[in-house]
Parts: structure tokens; C-alpha cells; sequence
């Protein structure tokens, strides 16, 4: 669970370098780049496929909370695909209902991330100067944390508050917690567009035309970063819910009865060599979608990477 | 695939290490020596329980420490370095019952050394004592206001004066908290809080420590100058720091651990049909796992001012009572190690005869009815149509919590109860929580404390052999402060209160007569729903005997009778 | 350096609200009976000087109390000078759950993790290093495919889940057939009653936990590396180099090995506070007495002069890191000079 995170402002300056060759071939090609890569395509059919099913979960015959007791920890069978679990629930229905917390987990942590990141970047680099100053020294103080310690200590504390919308590490506490370490690369890589793209031609002319600082900001220049922050959003995402496992181990995670893959999988591991299908299914599930993820990631980058492509097919 | 075959490479190289270094690499402790390992997931944090109380200290301390005294699984006091139980009878306490005051006179045992071969006396207690006592670097134990002064008789026996009646004074410095500190060894400037030899202690019980790598483990050897003879009968104690439980078990399955402590029913439940390994339960336990009822309404405190609008009726907790099948918990999640628990007077000393509450559906459901709670709009929870303690309509649903530290079954538990009363048309909406935040003050946020809850299960129980300050705190009304005592429910009873004034009495006749009318007021009012007594239990592997897990001690209390077959 | 400090000041603030202000308060990890006595609780608060109110808690714990006056046996009067010499003069306090200066606590377990981790980082280098350069050179070659499922695979394993079957596999199923004893230990350091040093023994403690913990590395540096390699490559020297004509490998090795070690060297230098961290899962898992273990324990018990002194110095670890790639970083990129 080592979060490689670009902590630092070299990896970011790597970042922005691509990006000036990135920006100029954006659109209708990345799809057609995306399709291209394999493993891509099976990462988003696997993720699409997990997404649905969990969707659909509310069809499935099993009540997800309702015990029945004669049927406790039986091994999978025809009418429970992945087996039953310690209160005789079918394990599938709870693997689903759980699915749909560790993606909502996912996409949270995301959308806080993206919050908190994308509008700290763009003011930094489209003001410059002092604000730049203060908000990229902000930055920097969140990144010198040991951030995966402070993530175990706040949700060591957290998993107590019984606040409203925040009720003890509910999907809601969680994706704070993991989002507020999540959105600084966003807050880097936005900037780093920002300060390339504010003197070009472009940007000076829709000035110049008296394009007030929220529309240029908003319509000119941000779009030009969208390539990057979707990479980059789609391994957060990835990160998020392995995290989560990370804290569900701990005792920190989602706090059962609420079922999420990390602490079906973390519950189980204790039964793993009497029950191991309590443990296996929960587990794939994670796999599944993180190399997914990965994968769909990976395809990505090559998508907004218009050299990698042009490479592969010989042109270079 | 040049990746597949480098990890092949790897494995393969590991494969030829391992063997080679397998002839030449030292034959695991056990089986060469007459030694044993004991594995426990966190390190103690010293030898002192007065200080951190984590459990693991006291295992330890067992090991290498003697109190004045101890209990035994049937809960019955035994002398370790006392010479004989101070009592009435022999003359050793004698009481001013026109003062309230009494004092008792202890006589050591002359053969105990400590194990640099300094006898251990009267000094030494003496010496403990006081260190305790130092406002600035001391300790805390029960009952410890209760005493005037400790003075010394001769080297081998002193008396203890008390300002008032205290029938716990038999375990005082015994138990399995407190022992007697050496006074030529320690450093008494240090302070009893933080000495030194709280980590390197010097021997007086059957082992001594001869390392401890912080972490990791920790090496005791016999102590050869043990005054029981022929004790102990093992030779090295090896206690490993093993964090995850699943490799707790694997070790205990493959014979490179012969203990481990507080096995949970999780455990137990993957142990069962391991050839090697037995899991013995103590012959009691204190631990009654029950539900609390807050009697008041949530987030208040005083139940007159303002009653729970659900559970203040003494009607809707018997249906609860009738409703929870205890049978079926202690079966399916307790693998049937749990035994039926409805009175805090169930283990010797203090039996008392009630009878225990039926389960039926049926009685709870009419029970609800007649208090006025129906389901009228069919959606499978009751609303009050006539009761007397809510508004009418008031929905009957309420949050049911419990603590995380316990585990699977407790959680199962906690799901289970709240299936069964969804079927009698009570919704309860679950919690679970960190027990010490269930505990806390309510200065500092305690749930219980401040009365933020509805209902909640969790065990607790008096420990040894004398109820009183437990019943005290539980359910006096002067404990349903909050802060000043656990009575959670903010119950209050005059009569049982002036039977508990009357217990605090060396009497025993009257002490069992007084608890026994106490266990039928409890019985009938009903601030605590009783459910049962989980297992107590510590697995070892079957070539170490004499293993005998304790509910009032930790599993070591024993352990210079411990051999290996 | 100055914004340094403050920024570490802003962030003791920060953390020490944080854990005074949870709820159970910090004596919430006191002991495994159902209650403290109130006794207990006051004796415990002075002795921690829990009784103060929280900015006076904090300056102590910044600046200690040996030069003011305090109530050392709760009656009510101040006796004598306080004992604390407070961080800023290295004293980071004792720890609650053992009493112990929480600098001995770490110094016990800060050797063990730096032993780990060096030695985890140090296999998962080894390893990074030709995968990341042989998948940049033959991009999308069936090598390069198969390599990177496996960094993938390896990404999406929970660290704690791994580590768990690797110890089911060796130590549980395997024998070994020579001796009939299990095929690697099941966790530990050492063996319990190995005496003095003993490298085989260490290397057998070392097997599964390193590779556990490698296996996130090996995926990160050798994606890394990748990237990096083929981000040189597509630069215009070598693009040159190679319309000069020198052969193919010359190139790679002389000119892209060497640029795109840069930024791997750079970001060695950056992971270094992991070394301080330690590995949390795999250090539970595997038995092994180092930091990550300390501060769980110490975030499930409150024990909070530990968890602030880790934090801190984990902070401290990481500007230095910061500073020490700046250094890195400029030293072998020569197009880079300190102004």
C-alpha cells in the first residue's frame, strides 16, 4: 500500500512538461488512441460490468441483513454463487451492497480531491505571485505530513464522532479523510498547465477581449489540463479503495455492519483457512477493480500521450 | 515471462538457503529444551498492571511476582505470600463495629527470597505500600483509601488499620493487580508510577526475566530459588509479540507456540478439531454480557425529569427480556460456550436462586401490547397508541450499541438481538463503537456517561470475590450521577439502596441473605437485562498440562504448576 | 528553513488539538477494565498534567515546565519546578503506556524499521531497475506486456492480504523436506533463541517480509523508470545520437540510462521518510517490533506523546528528504545550477 504520490515539485515539473506537448492534441483522438489499448478496454468492461451489478444489487433474492442461522458459512453453491457468510447472508448480495460502498468511496475521494485541488491550482497559477506563494506553501505543509500515519490517526478519532453526515468513519468520513491527502497532485498538476498556458496567445487574446479571469480560467485554460487530472483521478480512485482495505485492517475502515469490500475482506481474513471463500471474494473483488483501474489508467496516458501512440505505430 | 522465471529463480534460491541452513539453523525451543512460548499481540508495557492495566503486564507479572495473596478459578482466595488468610476466626481481624474500623494482621511466609537471595519481609510491604500512597508518583488500587497506616510487627508479619469495614481486604495486595515491590531494589526516587524494576524486575514468584527485546519477545527462566519445591516444572517461558491472530493460530496449529491468551470464540471456533490443541474455559466467568437500558431519555440524565419515552416502561423491557433467545446466541456464535447468565448472583460465593426468563415471541408481543405500543399503520414497527410514557404516534425505534474490541460474535450478537426484536415490532438501529469511548467520562465524551444512548450490550462483572463496590456503582442512586458511578440507567430504588448500606459487614449469613433479596429487586425492576456468560478461555497446545484458565486471574496465576508431558 | 519551522509549528498545533480533543479524551486508552476509578483518573491526569487546560498542556509539551512552578501531589498548592523540558529542547515526554521517555520507545524500534526498510528498498531497486529499462527499451514488446500486468497485479494486492497467504504458503503448507520444519518462520526478526548474530537466521526472518513489502516498489519504480526512460528517448539528443549512428544500445545505455536515473535517484531520495515509517502492514503482520507497529499501537491506546513525537519527526524526515533530492537532484542534472 505504498501511495506513490509526486510529493514533490521535480515530479511535478515532469508533469508539466508533458503536458506542453499534450495540450495540443486533445478530442475526438483520445478515444480512438483508448480503444486501441487492450487492457484498457478489459479494465473498463470489468469496471463497467462491477459497476452495473452493484446497481442491480437490490435484485438480488438475499436480504443483505437478514440472518438465517441454519445456513451459516456454507461454501458456494449454485444458489449463493461466493457462499454465505458467518450470519447465513448470502456472501454474493453482500459483496455487491459492499461494492457499491467501496466505489462511492472511490468516487468521492475523487470528487473531494478534485474539489479542493482543481481550484487551489488554477488560482495559484493563473494569479501567480504572492497568492501562488501562499497557496503552493499550503500545499507543500500537506505534503511534508507523513500522510498515511495522520490517515490512521484521524480515522483512529473519527471512527468516534458521531457528528451529523459524518457518523462514525461512515462512506462520507471516510472519503474526507482519504480525500484531503488525495488532491494535492491535482492542485500541482493544474497549476503547472496553468503557468504555461497564461501567457500564450490565446489566453492573452481572450483577455484582451475582455474575457473576465473565471471564464478564461474556467473555459480557456482548464480544459487544456482535463487529459492529466483524468489519469491521475482514475488511480486515485484506485488508491481509495485499496486504502480504505488498508484502514478496514487496522479496525479504522467503514465500520461494520455497513459492507465494504476492505472490511468483508479484513473480517474474513481471520476465518481465511476454516471459510476461505469469505475471504477470496471479497478480496477479488478489490483486485479486480484495481488492476482494472490500472489499466484503464494506463490507457489513458497513452490516450493524452500522443508520442507513446505514434511510437507504437512507427512513426517515430 | 523473464520476470516468472526470475521469481522462480528466487524461490528456487530461497528453497536451497532454507534447506541448507536447515541442518546447521537451531531446533525451535520448545522441543529441544523443556521450555514453552506463549504468544500475545501487544507488548507489555511494563510488569506493573497498577500502572497501564492492559493485561498483558499481569500475565507477565504472574510470572515472575508474588502478591500477599490470590484467587483461584472457583473464585477462592488462596495465600502466596501470606502464611495463612487473615479472618474472624483465627483472629487475625478484628473489628470496632461501634468505630466502623478494623484491623487485620497479615503473617508472611519466612522461606521467600527474592531472587538475589534477599528474604523477602514485612519491609518489602511495607515499602509498597507507601510507594502506592505518593501523591506525586503513585498508584491507584481499591479500597486503598480505606487504610490509616500499615506498621510493621516483625520481619514477618504487620498490620493493616482501616477506617471503615472493607470486605475486600483478603485480596488487597494480591489478585491480579498487585504485588509486593523488593525495597533494597527498586528506586524508590524514581517513583512507583515509572521505577526501573517495573521492567527489570527482581524474582520472587517461579521465573525469572532474562530478556526482553522490545517488540519482538521475551526469555524467563526457572528461578532457582522458587520457595515451592520442585516448581516449576518447565525450565524457559518464551512470550512472543505475534500481532495478527491469524498467525496466533497458525503458530498454535503448528506447535511453535503452546499458549495463547484471551483466545476469542472466533479463534476457538477455527481451533476445534486441531489434534494438538485444547481450549479448556474457566469453570466461571464474571464477564455476564448484558444489556443496559437507559431509563432516562436520550442525552439527559435524570430519569424523573425526563423519562425514556420507550424503555422507562418496566413492561417494554420484559418484553425485551422475553424476546432475546439466549439458546440460539450462545449456540451459533459462542459455539455454545456461552452459559445463561440473569442474576449478578451466579457463581460462588453469592448463588442466588431466581428463575430464569423464558423466550417467547408471543408473551413479548402481548406484553408490548398491553403497554399500549401497536403496529397501526402495518409497516412492522409498533407506535404508541395509548402508552403511557411517549406522545402518541411516537415510533418505537431506538439505537442499539455495542463496543468493537470484543469481535465477530459480540457484533453477530448485537445483529441478532436486533432481528429478534424487528419480529416483535421494535426497530433498532445499530452502533458499534470503541468500548472506551462507551466508557469514557462525560466530561470527556463517554457515551454512557453523558446518557447518549438507548440501549447498549456489552459485559462487565465484579471481579474476585466481593460484589459490594461493583453493586455500589452499578445501580446505587447516588452512582446514577453521572461520572460518579456507572449506573447507565439512572435506576434508583430506596430499598435496595439501604440493603447495600447493610452489606458492607463481615457477616457472610447476612451478606448472602442481603445480596439474594438484592438479586430479586434487580430481577423485577430490570435496570440491566442479563444475558449470559461468554467463554473465558485461553488455547495451549495439549503437551503443556495443568493449564487452567481463570476468570478472576490471567492464565499464568498457575504457571509454576505448569508441565510438559 | 524558516518556513520550515513554521509550518512544523503550525502542524504541532494542528495534531496536538486533533488527539486532545478526540472523543474518550486521551486517558481513553487506560486500561482493558470497563472503568478508571475517579481516583485513578485525577492521580493519572496530574501525573500526564492532563489536569491543565489545553494551551497550557501544549506549551508545556513545547517548552516544558521546569522553570514554572507546579502541583505535583494534587493538594492544591504549587510545591516545586516541573520536570518537562518540552520538545523544543528534545524532550518529547514520556509515553502513557509505559512511562517511558517516548524517545527510549522509539529509539527501541527505529533500528528494526530502518533495518527492514533499507533492506526492502534496496531488493525492490534491485529488481526495478532492469524490468523498468528492459520494458522502456522493447515498449510493448511481450516482456513489456507481461511486466506490466505484473506491476499492476502487484498494485492491486492489499499489502496485509499478501502477506497473509506468502505466511500460509511458507509457513503453514511448505515443509521442508529435509528437516520436516516449516519453510520460513512465521515472523520475527530473529529466531527466540538464536544467540549472538547469526546471518542465516536474519535471512530467513527477512524472506517474506521484504518481499511482501517489495512488491509496491518494485511496481513504482519500474513504472517509474519506464516513463522516465522513454521520456528520454524521445528527446532530441538521443533522437540525434542515433541519427549519428551509434548503436542502438551504446545510446540507451550511455545517454538514457544515465538522464533517466535523474529523476529515479531524485525520488529514492524523496520515499527515504519510509524508512523512518516503517511499513505498517507488513510489520504487524510479520511480528516485526518496528515503527509503523509503535504508532498503531499508540493511535488504539491514546498515547499520544508517541504519536505526536512520530508524527513530527516522520515531518521532519520528510523535509529533509525534500532537501536532500533538491541536492540530489541538482547535483547530477547539470543543467540545473544553485543560484
Amino acid at each position: 500500500m505504498n501511495r506513490p504520490e509526486s510529493n514533490h515539485p521535480l515530479v511535478g515539473e515532469l508533469q508539466a512538461s508533458a503536458i506542453t506537448f499534450q495540450s495540443a492534441s486533445m478530442g475526438a483522438g483520445v478515444w480512438k488512441r483508448f480503444r486501441r489499448h487492450p487492457g484498457a478496454i478489459f479494465g473498463f468492461i470489468v469496471i463497467f460490468i462491477l459497476a452495473v451489478l452493484t446497481l442491480l444489487a437490490p435484485l438480488s433474492p438475499y436480504d443483505p441483513e437478514a440472518s438465517n442461522l441454519p445456513e451459516r458459512n456454507n461454501a458456494p453453491s449454485l444458489s449463493h454463487p461466493m457462499g454465505t457468510d458467518a450470519l447465513g447472508r448470502d456472501l454474493f448480495t453482500r459483496v455487491l451492497f459492499g461494492g457499491r460502498i467501496s466505489l462511492t468511496v472511490g468516487a468521492l475521494v475523487v470528487v473531494i480531491s478534485l474539489l479542493i485541488g482543481v481550484p487551489i491550482g488554477a488560482l495559484a497559477g493563473y494569479y501567480g505571485g504572492v497568492l501562488d506563494g501562499i497557496l503552493m506553501r499550503f500545499t507543500d505543509s500537506f505534503l511534508s505530513l507523513p500522510s498515511f500515519l495522520v490517515l490512521i490517526l484521524l480515522s483512529a478519532i473519527l471512527r468516534e464522532v458521531d457528528a451529523p453526515l459524518f457518523e462514525r468513519n461512515n462512506v462520507l468520513t471516510i472519503s474526507m479523510v482519504i480525500g484531503v491527502f488525495g488532491w494535492t497532485t491535482f492542485a500541482r498538476l493544474v497549476r503547472a498547465t496553468f503557468l504555461t498556458l497564461r501567457e500564450t496567445d490565446f489566453v492573452s487574446a481572450s483577455r484582451a477581449l475582455g474575457g473576465s479571469d473565471l471564464r478564461i480560467i474556467a473555459s480557456h485554460i482548464l480544459p487544456n489540463a482535463i487529459g492529466p487530472i483524468i489519469v491521475e483521478a482514475t488511480l486515485e480512485f484506485g488508491y481509495a479503495i485499496i486504502e480504505e482495505s488498508g484502514l478496514s485492517f487496522l479496525g479504522f475502515g467503514i465500520q461494520p455492519p455497513t459492507p465494504s469490500w476492505g472490511n468483508l475482506l479484513s473480517n474474513a481474513q481471520e476465518h481465511f483457512t476454516k471459510y476461505p471463500w469469505l475471504a477470496i471474494f471479497p478480496g477479488l473483488m478489490i483486485f479486480l477493480s484495481i488492476i482494472s483501474i490500472n489499466y484503464i489508467g494506463d490507457g489513458l496516458r497513452d490516450a493524452f500521450d500522443p508520442y507513446k501512440v505514434l511510437e507504437k505505430v512507427g512513426e517515430v | 515471462m523473464y520476470r516468472l522465471k526470475l521469481t522462480s529463480l528466487f524461490f528456487i534460491i530461497i528453497f536451497v538457503v532454507t534447506s541448507l541452513l536447515g541442518c546447521q539453523q537451531n531446533a525451535p525451543a520448545n522441543s529441544a529444551q523443556n521450555g514453552i512460548t506463549i504468544v500475545i499481540p501487544e507488548d507489555p508495557p511494563s510488569f506493573n498492571p497498577i500502572i497501564a492495566d492492559t493485561g498483558y503486564d499481569a500475565l507477565v507479572m504472574e510470572l515472575v511476582m508474588l502478591g500477599l495473596s490470590d484467587v483461584d478459578p472457583e473464585g477462592k482466595v488462596f495465600p502466596e505470600l501470606a502464611a495463612e488468610l487473615p479472618t474472624i476466626e483465627n483472629g487475625d481481624v478484628v473489628m470496632d463495629e461501634d468505630a466502623g474500623t478494623m484491623t487485620v494482621t497479615w503473617k508472611m511466609r519466612e522461606d521467600v527470597q527474592w531472587a538475589d537471595g534477599t528474604p523477602v519481609t514485612a519491609d518489602d510491604v511495607i515499602f509498597t505500600y507507601e510507594s502506592i500512597i505518593n501523591p506525586e508518583t503513585g498508584g491507584w488500587i481499591p479500597g486503598i483509601d480505606y487504610i490509616d497506616s500499615v506498621e510493621k510487627v516483625d520481619d514477618h508479619s504487620f498490620t493493616i488499620s482501616y477506617n471503615s469495614i472493607y470486605p475486600g481486604y483478603l485480596t488487597q495486595f494480591g489478585g491480579e493487580q498487585v504485588v509486593i515491590w523488593p525495597a533494597h531494589y527498586c528506586d524508590a526516587s524514581q517513583g512507583f508510577a515509572s521505577w526501573e524494576c517495573a521492567r527489570k524486575p527482581l524474582s520472587n514468584g517461579p521465573f525469572v526475566l532474562a530478556e526482553w527485546v522490545n517488540g519482538d519477545h521475551m526469555t524467563f527462566v526457572k528461578n532457582e530459588k522458587y520457595f515451592e519445591q520442585g516448581k516449576p516444572g518447565i525450565d524457559t517461558v518464551t512470550i512472543r509479540i505475534i500481532p495478527d491472530q491469524s498467525v496466533r493460530k497458525t503458530m498454535l496449529i503448528n506447535g511453535d507456540a503452546d499458549l495463547d491468551m484471551w483466545t476469542n470464540e472466533q479463534m476457538v471456533s477455527d481451533l476445534q478439531g486441531e489434534a494438538n490443541v485444547s481450549v479448556d474455559p474457566s469453570p466461571t466467568n464474571r464477564w455476564v454480557m448484558r444489556i443496559f437500558f437507559n431509563l432516562a431519555a436520550k442525552g439527559t440524565t435524570d430519569p424523573v425529569a425526563t423519562p425514556h419515552p420507550i424503555l422507562s416502561d418496566l413492561r417494554v423491557r420484559q418484553a425485551i427480556r422475553a424476546a432475546i433467545d439466549v439458546d440460539t446466541i450462545s449456540k451459533e456464535f459462542f459455539l455454545g460456550y456461552a452459559k445463561p447468565a440473569w442474576t449478578e448472583f451466579f457463581r460462588p460465593p453469592y448463588v442466588c436462586d431466581i428463575p430464569r426468563p423464558v423466550f417467547d415471541l408471543a408473551a413479548a408481543s402481548a406484553l408490548l401490547d398491553e403497554a399500549g405500543w401497536k403496529d397501526t399503520d402495518g409497516d412492522g414497527v409498533r407506535e404508541c397508541r395509548g402508552c403511557k410514557t411517549a406522545e402518541e404516534g411516537y415510533v418505537m425505534e431506538m439505537e442499539f450499541i455495542t463496543y468493537a474490541e470484543y469481535g465477530e460474535p459480540l457484533e453477530l450478537t448485537q445483529q441478532y438481538i436486533a432481528e429478534l426484536l424487528g419480529k416483535i415490532g421494535i426497530k433498532l438501529n445499530l452502533t458499534v463503537v470503541e468500548g472506551s469511548v462507551l466508557w469514557a467520562a462525560s466530561t470527556d465524551g463517554g457515551i454512557e456517561q453523558s446518557g447518549n444512548f438507548d440501549m447498549d450490550i456489552w459485559d462487565d462483572g465484579y471481579a474476585g470475590v466481593d460484589p459490594t463496590d461493583y453493586l455500589w456503582s452499578y445501580y446505587s442512586t447516588d452512582a446514577a450521577v453521572p461520572d460518579a458511578g456507572y449506573n447507565y440507567s439512572r435506576w434508583s430504588n430506596e430499598q435496595f439502596d439501604t440493603l447495600l448500606g447493610g452489606v458492607y459487614t463481615l457477616d457472610e449469613e447476612q451478606r448472602k441473605k442481603d445480596f439474594c433479596e438484592m438479586a430479586s429487586i434487580l430481577d423485577a425492576e430490570l435496570p440491566e437485562l442479563l444475558l449470559f456468560t461468554a467463554s473465558n478461555a485461553d488455547a495451549h497446545t495439549v503437551r503443556l498440562e495443568n493449564v487452567q484458565s481463570s476468570t478472576n486471574d490471567l492464565v499464568t496465576w498457575n504457571a509454576a504448576n505448569w508441565v510438559l508431558k | 528553513m524558516l518556513q520550515t519551522v513554521g509550518l512544523l509549528a503550525l502542524l504541532s498545533v494542528l495534531l496536538f488539538a486533533l488527539v486532545n480533543l478526540a472523543p474518550g479524551g486521551p486517558l481513553a486508552g487506560q486500561g482493558q477494565s470497563r472503568h478508571i476509578d475517579p481516583d485513578k483518573a485525577e492521580l493519572l491526569k496530574r501525573q500526564f498534567g492532563l489536569d491543565k487546560p489545553l494551551p497550557t498542556q501544549y506549551l508545556v509539551w513545547l517548552v516544558g515546565n521546569d522553570w514554572m512552578q507546579v502541583d505535583k501531589d494534587g493538594d492544591g498548592t504549587l510545591d516545586s519546578y516541573g520536570t518537562r523540558h518540552g520538545i523544543l529542547r528534545g524532550d518529547f515526554g514520556f509515553s502513557f503506556r509505559t512511562r517511558q521517555p517516548v524517545l527510549t520507545e522509539i529509539g527501541q524500534r527505529l533500528p528494526n524499521t530502518i533495518y527492514l526498510m533499507t533492506i526492502t528498498m534496496g531488493v525492490a531497486v534491485l529488481i526495478a531497475l532492469p524490468i523498468g529499462i528492459i520494458s522502456a527499451i522493447r515498449q510493448y514488446s511481450t516482456f513489456d506486456i507481461t511486466v506490466t500486468t505484473f506491476s499492476f497485479a502487484g498494485q492491486a494486492i492489499p499489502e496485509f492480504w499478501l502477506g497473509l497467504i506468502l505466511i500460509l504458503i511458507f509457513y503453514a503448507w511448505l515443509k521442508n523436506p529435509f528437516t520436516g520444519e516449516p519453510l520460513l518462520p512465521p515472523g520475527g526478526m530473529t529466531s527466540t533463541n538464536s544467540v549472538g548474530f547469526d546471518l542465516g537466521d536474519r535471512i530467513l526472518h527477512l524472506i517474506l517480509p521484504v518481499t511482501t513489502g517489495a512488491l509496491g516498489w518494485v511496481a513504482w519504480y519500474s513504472r517509474f523508470l519506464r516513463s522516465s526512460m522513454l521520456e528520454v528517448i524521445h528527446q532530441d539528443y538521443i533522437r540525434t545520437a542515433r541519427a549519428k549512428g551509434l548503436s542502438n544500445i551504446k545510446v540507451m545505455y550511455k545517454h538514457a540510462l544515465r538522464n533517466a536515473l535523474i529523476p529515479l535517484v531524485t525520488l529514492l531520495a524523496l520515499d527515504l521518510p519510509y524508512i523512518f515509517g516503517g511499513a505498517i502492514f507488513v510489520e504487524i503482520l510479520f511480528s516485526w517490533p518496528g515503527m509503523g507497529r509503535l504508532y498503531y499501537q499508540a493511535a488504539l491506546d491514546r498515547d499520544y506523546p508517541i504519536l505526536l513525537a512520530v508524527l513530527i519527526i516522520g515531518a521532519g524526515f520528510i523535509i529533509l528528504s525534500n532537501l536532500l533530492a533538491d541536492i540530489v537532484y541538482a547535483y547530477l542534472d547539470p543543467r540545473i545550477r544553485f543560484e
